[in-house]
């Protein structure tokens, strides 16, 4: 239990222990790995378990050997401690090299990788409107799946009834989703903590199920087409639509789509970029200080003469639109929607980039993203263990660094910054 | 709706909510104590069917033949294993995490989940496994004619009255023993508990215990009557019974079975009367209407703000 | 400027990678072979990865393609459309597959065969049967398999004419799937003059449609329809039976599996379930020495699995005749010949469906196994 090692029993308690992790495993896997059914009658794999209670067994007793080390000399913490000085000192120099590396990254690392590298801005926006309700205002929403896929439908529908464009639809989505938004926060947001959460999962699940069932509008589990966004009326097809010009031709080059994959991901860029900016501003301004005083205590905020209704509704919104943004992006560049990816265990995938990275913290938030977007790809090469190991990894940070990647920062002033 | 219709789906009704109602309290329990959602609780249920299956199978092969024999076997088997389960998911992904935010155990519990889902899937296969019919029979109530009659089949039977009798012993449990108060005092307040010796950390391991046998009971049931089980009937069923202790007033023992009923009947009338398509719509909307005109829900207390 | 320099760049870096693995394909031919791996609909996955596996080993121990062995690679989409996308600009982009069998749910085939036309590579399902799957006229799409809209054909006329039922329920599972397969029966019951009596659709994944079933005794149903796959049936027509529900019970090829009957509680249940499916591949001349095989290895090739075998081998015969690996050559080649599988002689129409869509009835039996009905 407290392994802190005093050398009087030592190893001996250690086997003990792992002695009876081992045996407690072996009674959890032998039922379900020791025996597998095959239609109503049973196969027994008895080294399975056995095995896995040997590993289990080994395991413990390296960790108990581990936690007696001595703890990392405090040196090491020193130097930690003088490294976060030193990056808050040069942040400004570390995030233009860190987008100098995202604006180079497209060209070198192939087709898929750069799917994947879009998909991961998609989540690093969809992560920054959540991190506004979540982190910031303290709202725990389940549900913003629901925001996500207004966006996403909203592009795709607005295109098929109404001909809107892609850059008609970014606006369009946007605000779509921040209506819904406000529209859910009105009724809801006086509820408390974790009643806030339920019924933002309801809401997230009623939205996902109305597009699946109203077949004649959404198209149900068919879907709708999302067409690729041009750039200024020019197409990255390799044909153009009649009256057009595709960008090969216009600019004599080969056809490749690669092109197209490059100029979706500097736009994403961009608009992240953008809402970074928008953030960080947010957060210096009254309304971003009243979102965490809020989050700090309610009833202190009230007293204080704030408007716990609207300051929840900006914040609702706001974070709404961003996923709306996510969702128009995401449906351009998959270029097909599907209630399939709106589930449940997509707001759980976003909630988690949220507190992985820290509440609050926006750079925590994108390195949580692009990590959790990454992982999943990365881990293909597991084939049918990737959903385990996925699911480990989860654990296993949230046991490591239970604040998240970089814990949130709260406001602070220097002294010397003011003027 | 005809007579014998109605009545026909009150029983359905009643019968998958208490099946919610069973796993509810697993929900529900947790939450009033640590005040988290254990979201891998639904997976512990499908644990649970599995582990019937199993016993289920391993009984026959043995060569055990009478029903009441074989249920009692089978179900304390199933209970035993489980809440082994259920004590070693609270160890490895929640106790580290219990002087941290409030929000990381969620995560660690979805990881959980995802662990639990692919484990069982990798070592029992991603097919839909079965068992076979083991309660038939059935019940005819009302009858007159040929379509006019209400019919209960008696694995039915078994989950409305096991679901009686777990909650009555649970709440014993709860209300009678030395054990119960712990609990109770520890859900009060911890730290006033521990002063006065309650061990904290064991009371949370103990309703860890609770919890997974109510739902090895509604696993087991639920194998009987259904007959049908895959590695991810525990999220699908899982999401559905948090809305019901949700419903119910989360924190609140009552509550879990009262709120399990009322969505199992509301699922069960609105696609009778309505459509089925929208029978989740339904109960989703319903749970939001309540919480808006009730926001603890039907038998929950109303959270008291302290300045 | 600089966008055109960089893209420049990246060609080049691309060409080079290209270079090294035209380098390697002097030996293999790597063949994608997509679907749900994982996820709930991981038993069809498995059918397909056993079939294509099979095949493969068959091929490879003749010779393989002039020489050059097949090779299978992996791509596990869970049936979700947003991994199929993945999936397949990974088989395409980064393991750079010549063909690729698969992609189970048409939800994920639809999107995922965008990306391989758009590559050029020939991309063949064995089993997504909506028609959208063909029907956007991308020249190097495939399937071995019927559409939708002809095995509600088959069940429509069967339901009227053969168990002369008048009061028709037809549910579905919500899916791209299931609801295409009703839909599909829906539309053929009104040319023959049939109003279904109920249209509804279940939740996949849940196991207690009780209500529903309820709800079909309350509108007086003489036939259920049901469009989906095996995991629902089974649950369903179990309680249809311990309802007192004798009614039939007709479905499409996604019950095709034995797990349906497992599912279902037994073969009591599932006896005088119908179903259709392509005429048994298990039956046909050619297959049998092969059915043999799988069968003493320990498995049963049920559904798919043969689908995906003929896949891998019309794919290899094609690449044999055209000496090519090039999606419009093997795609036109294709177009115009027969190919001899071990489903018997198949061939393609323009669109990529096969000429010949066989769909019979079939029938559960008491002992859990299927016939044909005369």
């Amino acid at each position: 239990m407290n392994g802190s090692g005093e050398g009087a029993h030592g190893v001996g308690r250690w086997l003990r222990e792992a002695a009876i992790t081992g045996g407690i495993a072996f009674l959890l896997f032998a039922p379900i790995t020791g025996v597998t059914l095959s239609g109503y009658t049973l196969e027994g794999h008895w080294q399975r378990p056995l095995w896995l209670a040997v590993w289990v067994a080994v395991g413990r007793f390296l960790w108990s050997w581990f936690r007696a080390r001595p703890r990392p000399s405090p040196a090491l913490s020193r130097l930690s401690g003088a490294f976060s000085l030193w990056l808050d000192d040069h942040r400004t120099h570390l995030i233009l090299i860190l987008l100098l590396g995202a604006m180079i990254l497209p060209w070198f690392i192939g087709k898929y990788w750069l799917n994947v590298a879009i998909l991961a801005w998609i989540y690093v926006l969809l992560a920054l409107g959540l991190n506004i309700v979540v982190g910031l205002a303290g709202l725990l929403d389940l549900g913003f799946v629901a925001f996500y896929a207004v966006g996403a439908y909203g592009y795709a529908l607005g295109h098929q009834y109404l001909g809107l464009s892609f850059w008609a639809a970014l606006p369009f989505g946007a605000l779509l989703a921040a209506c819904f938004g406000v529209m859910l926060g009105f009724p809801v947001l006086r509820m408390h903590g974790d009643y806030l959460a339920i019924v933002t999962l309801g809401f997230g699940e009623i939205i996902r199920l109305v597009i699946n069932n109203w077949m004649s509008f959404t198209g149900g589990p068919n879907g709708v087409r999302a067409p690729f966004p041009s750039l200024f009326g020019i197409d990255f097809g390799r044909r153009a639509a009649p009256g057009h010009v595709t960008f090969h031709e216009y600019f004599n080059l080969p056809y490749s789509n690669e092109y197209r994959d490059i100029f979706f991901y500097f736009l994403l860029l961009i608009v992240v970029s953008g809402m970074v900016f928008l953030v960080r501003r947010l957060r210096r301004m009254p309304l971003g200080r009243n979102w965490e005083a809020l989050r700090e205590d309610e009833i202190a905020c009230r007293a204080l003469g704030i408007q716990p209704v609207t300051v929840k509704l900006s914040a609702f919104g706001l974070g709404a639109m961003t996923g709306g943004l996510g969702g128009v992006f995401f449906a351009a560049s998959q270029g097909f929607v599907n209630p399939t990816s709106f589930t449940f265990m997509e707001s759980a995938h976003i909630l988690a980039i949220v507190i992985l990275g820290g509440m609050g913290s926006t750079g925590g938030v994108i390195a949580a993203a692009v990590l959790l977007t990454v992982l999943p790809e990365a881990l293909r090469d597991f084939a049918e263990y990737r959903g385990l190991l996925f699911g480990c990894a989860m654990v296993l940070m949230m046991v490591w660094r239970p604040k998240g990647l970089m814990g949130m920062r709260r406001a602070r002033f220097r002294r010397s910054g003011v003027a | 709706m005809s007579f014998h219709i109605f009545v026909q789906q009150v029983v359905n009704g009643l019968v998958l909510g208490s099946v919610y109602g069973l796993i509810a309290v697993g929900y529900t329990m947790v939450y009033g104590i640590i005040g988290m959602i254990n979201f891998a609780h639904g997976d512990v249920y499908m644990i649970a069917a599995y582990l019937t299956a199993i016993f289920l199978a391993a009984l026959t092969l043995l060569g055990v033949q009478s029903p009441p024999v074989i249920i009692l076997l089978v179900l304390l088997l199933t209970i035993a294993v489980t809440a082994l389960y259920g004590w070693s998911v609270e160890r490895i992904a929640y106790r580290p995490l219990r002087h941290s935010t409030r929000l990381a155990p969620l995560i660690s519990a979805i990881g959980m989940s995802l662990i639990l889902q692919n484990y069982v899937r990798l070592s029992q296969g991603g097919r839909t496994q079965g068992t076979p019919t083991f309660l038939d029979g059935s019940v005819r109530l009302f009858e007159q004619g040929p379509d006019q009659f209400v019919q209960i089949t008696h694995a039915q039977i078994l989950i409305v009255v096991m679901a009686v009798l777990g909650m009555g012993v649970l709440w014993y449990l709860m209300q009678a023993t030395a054990m119960g108060r712990a609990c109770r005092a520890v859900q009060q307040d911890r730290i006033m508990a521990s002063l006065l010796g309650v061990d904290g950390d064991r009371v949370i391991s103990l309703v860890f215990v609770l919890g997974a046998s109510m739902a090895a009971v509604a696993g087991t049931l639920v194998t009987f009557n259904y007959g049908s089980f895959d590695f991810f009937i525990g999220f699908v069923t899982g999401i559905k019974a948090f809305t019901a202790a949700v419903l119910g007033g989360i924190g609140s023992l009552p509550g879990a079975m009262l709120g399990g009923l009322v969505l199992g009947l509301s699922e069960s009338i609105f696609s009778g009367l309505v459509n089925t398509d929208y029978k989740d719509v339904f109960a989703f909307s319903l749970l939001v209407l309540v919480l808006i005109f009730r926001p603890s829900g039907l038998l929950g207390r109303p959270e008291v703000e302290k300045v | 400027m600089k966008r055109i320099t960089g893209g420049g760049v990246a060609r080049w870096v691309l060409a080079l990678m290209l270079g090294c693995t035209t380098a390697a394909q002097a030996e293999t031919i790597k063949i994608g072979v997509a679907g749900p791996l994982s996820g709930p609909q991981a038993a069809f996955g498995e059918q397909f990865w056993r079939g294509a596996e099979q095949a493969a080993k068959d091929i490879n121990a003749q010779g393989g393609i002039q020489g050059a062995s097949i090779e299978l690679v992996r791509g596990d989409d869970a049936c979700e459309p947003k991994q199929a996308v993945a999936v397949a600009n990974r088989l395409v982009d980064f393991d750079h597959v010549a063909a690729v069998v698969g992609h189970f749910c048409s939800s994920s085939t639809i999107p995922a065969f965008e990306v391989y036309a758009e590559a050029g590579i020939l991309s063949m399902t064995p089993a997504s049967t909506n028609p959208m799957v063909t029907e956007r006229g991308l020249p190097t799409v495939f399937r071995t398999c019927g559409r939708d809209d002809q095995q509600g054909v088959v069940g429509a006329e069967f339901v009227v004419k053969q168990l002369k039922a008048q009061r028709i329920a037809v549910l579905h599972d919500k899916d791209t799937y299931g609801q295409g397969l009703a839909d599909s029966m829906k539309a053929h019951l009104t040319t023959l003059g049939l109003k279904e009596v109920l249209y509804e659709g279940l939740t996949r994944g849940e196991k207690d449609f009780n209500a529903l079933v309820t709800k079909l005794r309350a509108v007086k149903a003489d036939a259920v329809y049901f469009g989906g796959l095996h995991s629902e049936a089974g649950p369903l027509v179990r309680q249809m039976r311990e309802q007192g529900l004798q009614i039939p019970l007709i479905s499409g090829d996604g019950i095709m599996s034995e797990t349906f009957v497992t599912s279902a509680g037994g073969p009591k249940f599932v006896a005088g379930v119908f179903m259709t499916f392509g005429a048994d591949p298990r039956k046909i001349a050619a297959g049998k020495e092969l059915v043999e095989r799988f069968r003493k290895a320990g498995y049963e090739p049920e559904g798919y699995t043969l689908y995906s075998y003929a896949t891998v081998q019309s794919i290899a015969q094609a690449m044999r005749a055209t000496q090519s690996r090039e999606g419009a050559k093997l795609a036109a080649w294709l177009k115009s010949n027969a190919v001899d599988t071990v489903m018997g002689s198949k061939s393609w129409n323009a669109k990529g469906d096969l000429k010949v869509s066989d769909y019979v009835m079939y029938r559960w039996t008491a002992t859990g196994q299927y016939e044909e009905v005369q």
